[in-house]
């Protein structure tokens, strides 16, 4: 890959704290301009992984390099690279102002001109007028602000947030996620960010690189990753997926004909068929909303299986029914939406339910 | 209006378990500090013929070793002071920063070590080593580099510095560490992501941060140092002697309590204003660091 297309690049790189082996390998490419989440769970390494391009943390072998130049011995002051902080770190004996120029006291702009690019980084976050505040006088949303804005008004090629939206309520994370992607694309320079919030991953990125114990299990684009994981471990940490057990009847140039209890034989295209099966076997997996339960009057599926109604949580707009489909053991978890005067179904009663093979994967 | 009364009568008996809770430490601290104070005021200010007036103020102060020796005292104490500080500072940095977590008490520890023996005993020690036929003398002159004692080390303003520095160095230290392990790192993270090297974070974040317990430290040497009379005693031999000393001279070798009375409230009126400048100088860096 010629570095055109690479802003960052980890080329096998592994991180060890005395014994422990906290980065296991990691080789990745991320794209100039691209919005790029890390995303785990606790403990996995991301905030290591992010904060070795930050220069906060050497590592043990391997490279990384930013813009095509090898960041080792290059302290975190002289990298291309700026950090929101998951604390946000907004130095609390500064002002507002002064927090958002603290990175251009080298800058050889004037003093106006320095002033008026402070009250345009500012504005661009949305804190006009918030100047002279002392900075212990913000709240948490503020403060991630202030944050924002003094990282990008050094114009750093990659824009490095970890977890920046954990400490928000819900409501103020969702505008804030909003806003982000707006900042990014505005500002076009890449931002990489870490969570451990698969929604908040899913809505924001442009791919996204799932991370295990040090390692990165799957890097894809949101709807791959959500409708293609690769292994039962990334299927089940980024939505809701049921798996049923089956066998592997025959295989034939990648594509393999599979019987599972409850649904027959089911012809499995080669893009369905993934590794990663646990030692139960070859398990197909299936998201929520690719099952159907079928009315009167529905639009036929490509197969049908019949179903005991086992239970039923109720959403408001959707409604989640665990079905006991004949012949299977587990429930398996079904969401519809509540269309207008689509009946909610009560728990025991009987339904069909609705798939089409093109929407499992296979996992062996 | 009977929950309001019934609230009210609540409010009194926790007022009166609130005042039986501190009324210790209110006599204490009324018997032991506002009645001295109160006792050396009226003093102060009582005439020889009766009444009261500022005339001991105008007698005290007029007189020019007083004036010497406050100013004396005040050299003597803002050198330790800078001294202290300057020598705490990277002890309490070096503690902070570069010890491993588990290992800060066992530091902590050890600074205090001084302190197990009497600050007489240290002083003392300070006599052996600086004195007139101590430590450094005697060996320089076994070796044949000096042929008699050098005065320069003994009986002058540096010794007496050295001895307070040493003794207050604890009192320094414990101050600026706890302002410096209050830092959260990532603030020096964010320094060096915005740019700034190592030294210039140094200044810019962790030096601005860590003010409160620097200014502590200078009030904890500054204030006690002054008035010192000991060291003055024994490191000075009675030839370097502070404002203490006159004090001590006048209460009760001359026994004129109106006079002591107004020396000791007119030093105690420039600490403070000193003490004062401080605070408000810490105010203003603050403030200034851009
Ligand atoms: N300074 C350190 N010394 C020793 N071990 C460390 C150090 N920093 C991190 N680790 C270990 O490395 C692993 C990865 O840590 P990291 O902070 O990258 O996790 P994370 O994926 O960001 O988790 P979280 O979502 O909880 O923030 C963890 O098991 C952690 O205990
Ligand atoms: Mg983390």
């Amino acid at each position: 890959m010629t570095t055109k297309d690479a802003m960052i690049e980890f080329r096998d790189v592994h991180k060890y704290y005395g014994d422990y082996h906290a980065l296991r390998g990691i080789t990745a490419t991320i794209r100039p301009g691209e919005f790029f989440s890390l995303l785990g769970p606790s403990g996995c390494g991301k905030t290591t992984l992010l904060r070795t391009i930050a220069g906060f943390e050497d590592i043990s072998s391997g490279a990384v390099l930013v813009d095509g130049r090898d960041m080792a011995g290059v302290p975190a002051n002289k990298r291309p690279t700026n950090m929101v902080f998951q604390s946000y770190a907004i130095f609390p004996h500064l002002s507002v102002e002064e927090n958002v120029g603290f990175g251009l006291r080298r800058d050889p702009r004037s003093k106006d001109e320095k002033a008026r690019a402070v009250a345009e980084a500012l504005e661009m976050v949305g804190l006009k007028g918030y100047g002279k505040r002392a900075a212990h006088a913000l709240s948490g949303g503020q403060r991630q602000r202030v944050a924002l804005a003094r990282a990008l008004i050094l114009k750093p090629k990659v824009l490095l947030l970890d977890e920046p939206l954990s400490a928000l309520d819900k409501k103020m994370r969702e505008q804030m996620q909003v806003e982000l992607i707006r900042l990014q694309r505005q500002v076009g320079i890449t931002f990489i960010l870490v969570t451990h919030d698969q929604e908040e991953a899913l809505v924001m990125s442009d791919r996204i690189a799932v991370m295990f114990e040090g390692e990165i299990a799957q890097l894809a684009d949101p709807e791959t990753l959500y409708r293609r994981p690769n292994s039962r471990k990334v299927a089940d940490f980024i939505g809701t997926m049921n798996f049923l057990p089956a066998r592997v009847l025959e295989e034939n140039a990648g594509a393999v004909e599979i019987e599972a209890a409850g649904f027959g034989r089911i012809h499995v295209d080669a893009s369905q068929v993934m590794g990663g099966a646990t030692a139960e076997g070859a398990t197909v997996g299936f998201r929520p909303e690719t099952l159907t339960i079928l009315y009167e009057g529905s639009a036929a599926t490509d197969r049908e299986s019949m179903a005991t109604i086992e239970e039923v949580v109720y959403f408001g707009d959707m409604t989640y029914y665990d079905v006991k489909i004949d012949g299977t053991e587990t429930p398996v978890r079904i969401s519809m939406r509540n269309v207008f005067g689509r009946p909610v179904l009560d728990r025991g009663a009987r339904a069909r339910v609705g798939w089409s093979p093109g929407a499992l994967v296979l996992f062996r | 209006m009977a929950s309001s009364s019934g609230k009210s009568a609540e409010g009194r008996s926790e007022a009166a378990s609130g005042l039986l809770l501190v009324s210790p430490t209110l006599i204490y601290a009324v018997l032991l500090l506002a009645a001295p104070l109160v006792t050396v005021l009226i003093y102060s200010l009582s005439l020889e013929g009766g009444g009261f007036g500022f005339d001991n103020y105008v007698t005290a102060w007029s007189d020019r070793i007083n004036q010497l020796l406050i100013i004396r005292s005040l050299t003597v104490s803002l050198s330790v002071t800078l001294v202290t500080v300057l020598l705490a500072y990277p002890v309490a940095y070096f503690v902070s920063f570069y010890v491993k977590p588990e290992r800060k008490s066992l530091w902590l520890f050890l600074i205090t070590i001084p302190f197990w023996t009497s600050y007489l005993i240290r002083v003392f020690l300070w006599k052996v080593i600086l004195g007139f036929n101590g430590v450094i003398n005697s060996g320089l002159m076994s070796i044949g580099i000096i042929d008699e004692p050098l005065q320069a080390i003994n009986y002058n303003v540096p010794a007496l510095v050295m001895t307070l520095a040493h003794a207050y160095a604890p009192f320094a230290i414990l101050p600026i560490f706890v302002a410096l392990e209050k830092i959260d790192r990532s603030f020096l993270e964010a320094g060096r992501d915005l740019g700034e090297s190592q030294l210039m974070t140094f200044f810019r974040v962790t030096l601005p941060l860590s003010m409160p317990g620097v200014i502590a430290a200078v009030l904890i040497v500054f204030i006690p140092t002054v008035g010192d009379y000991v060291t003055p005693d024994l490191i000075g031999g009675g030839k370097l002697p502070m404002i203490a000393n006159r004090i001590e001279g006048t209460l009760l070798k001359q026994n004129n309590r109106e006079l002591g009375s107004a020396i000791a409230v007119g030093a105690m009126i420039v600490v403070a204003v000193v003490s004062i400048v401080f605070l408000l100088l810490n105010r203003r860096f603050l403030k200034g660091a851009k």
